[in-house]
């Protein structure tokens, strides 16, 4: 899967700030077509409505989690391929895992700065 | 003897007479009142019958006004009242505090990431007048700094009360009741939320990075 700067990415964080951090990241490395959502329920309409070449997403979101969200995903047919980063404050080994065994493509611990965010990225779709 | 009892039962029944509207709304004070008035009721009766049981039931009244007097002690009024209240107030502001300020430095930030560096002269004050801006936001910090003590300040006199309270108690260590899982507690183990961890306890990125090989030839060194 090639890294095209023209996808449009979804950014998913129920903390506005975050979300304009990240939006403010992905414009500094060239991508241009950014939407966001305040919750996995929020995100999943979203993405039953269009195709995003990429999903960010915070973990502890009200009402629907990004992890209930990453395995709501993996579970639909339509969506299941999406590259799917966690970028969030749970640090717990077992978040880790539980989001790998979920299907995550990779995981960013916050605060991260923007090499995490870029390295993260170009990882995912160099495999 | 029948006119003490009798003296006394009519104290009692006073006191259920005056607390009978209350319905459900009777307080710990009020059931700890009402043992003390009988047990006190019961104090001349017994002791021409039993000594022992005398002492016994002055020691459980003894034990009952010391308890009122702890009650009392904990100001658990003033706590919902005033401190907890303010110590959310607190809170409320240093959250206001550091959204404005995040926000002035995102759109400092913002502004000169957009400007054109072509007209130098130009860009140069833009620059300069944003950077004031970014250190006046982050004065936020001195005075979230002073909430944050008072509100350490609250939990730490909370703390002192309660502690003070079940000390008096006497309660042995281990004998807390089971305590039922409450519905958000559930979603948080099921939904694996520990929230952010202090410094060191949690996993790191290089952690995490090593969990993800980030190239084939990483994948690869795991099978070596």
């Amino acid at each position: 899967m090639a890294l095209d700067l023209s996808m449009p990415v979804l950014v998913v964080d129920d903390y506005k700030t975050m979300i304009r951090i990240i939006r403010n990241l992905l414009k500094q490395l060239g991508f241009e077509d950014i939407d966001d959502a305040a919750d996995g329920t929020e995100a999943l309409e979203k993405m039953k409505q269009r195709r995003y070449g990429l999903v960010i997403s915070d973990w502890n979101m009200e009402p629907m989690t990004g992890y209930e969200l990453l395995k709501q995903v993996r579970a639909d047919s339509g969506l299941s391929k999406t590259p799917f980063i966690m970028v969030t404050a749970e640090s717990k080994t077992e978040n880790v895992i539980a989001a790998k065994k979920a299907g995550v493509n990779n995981y960013i611990v916050k605060p991260f700065n923007a090499q995490t965010l870029k390295g993260k990225i170009e990882a995912v779709f160099s495999d | 003897m029948t006119q003490i009892t009798k003296d006394n039962v009519a104290n009692i029944v006073a006191f259920l007479e005056e607390n009978k509207n209350k319905g459900g709304d009777v307080s710990l004070t009020d059931v700890m009142h009402l043992a003390e008035m009988m047990s006190g009721s019961m104090h001349e009766f017994l002791s021409k019958v039993q000594p022992a049981i005398t002492e016994e039931l002055t020691a459980i009244a003894r034990e009952i006004s010391s308890m009122k007097q702890e009650i009392a002690q904990l100001q658990a009024k003033d706590m919902t009242s005033n401190r907890i209240p303010d110590a959310g107030r607190e809170l409320d502001a240093i959250v206001e505090a550091t959204e404005d300020a995040t926000n002035t430095i995102m759109e400092a930030a913002e502004e000169i990431m957009s400007a054109d560096p072509t007209n130098f002269a130009a860009y140069h004050e833009l620059v300069n007048g944003k950077m004031i801006a970014i250190f006046e936001a982050c004065t936020f910090q001195d005075i979230t700094g002073q909430r944050i003590s008072k509100v350490v300040s609250t939990l730490n006199y909370i703390d002192q009360r309660v502690s003070d309270f079940v000390a008096r108690l006497r309660i042995p260590d281990g004998f807390e009741a089971p305590v039922e899982e409450t519905a958000e507690e559930r979603r948080k183990r099921e939904l694996i939320l520990h929230g952010p961890q202090m410094t060191g306890e949690g996993v790191s990125q290089n952690d995490v990075d090593a969990m993800f090989p980030d190239s084939q030839s990483e994948i690869d060194k795991l099978f070596d």
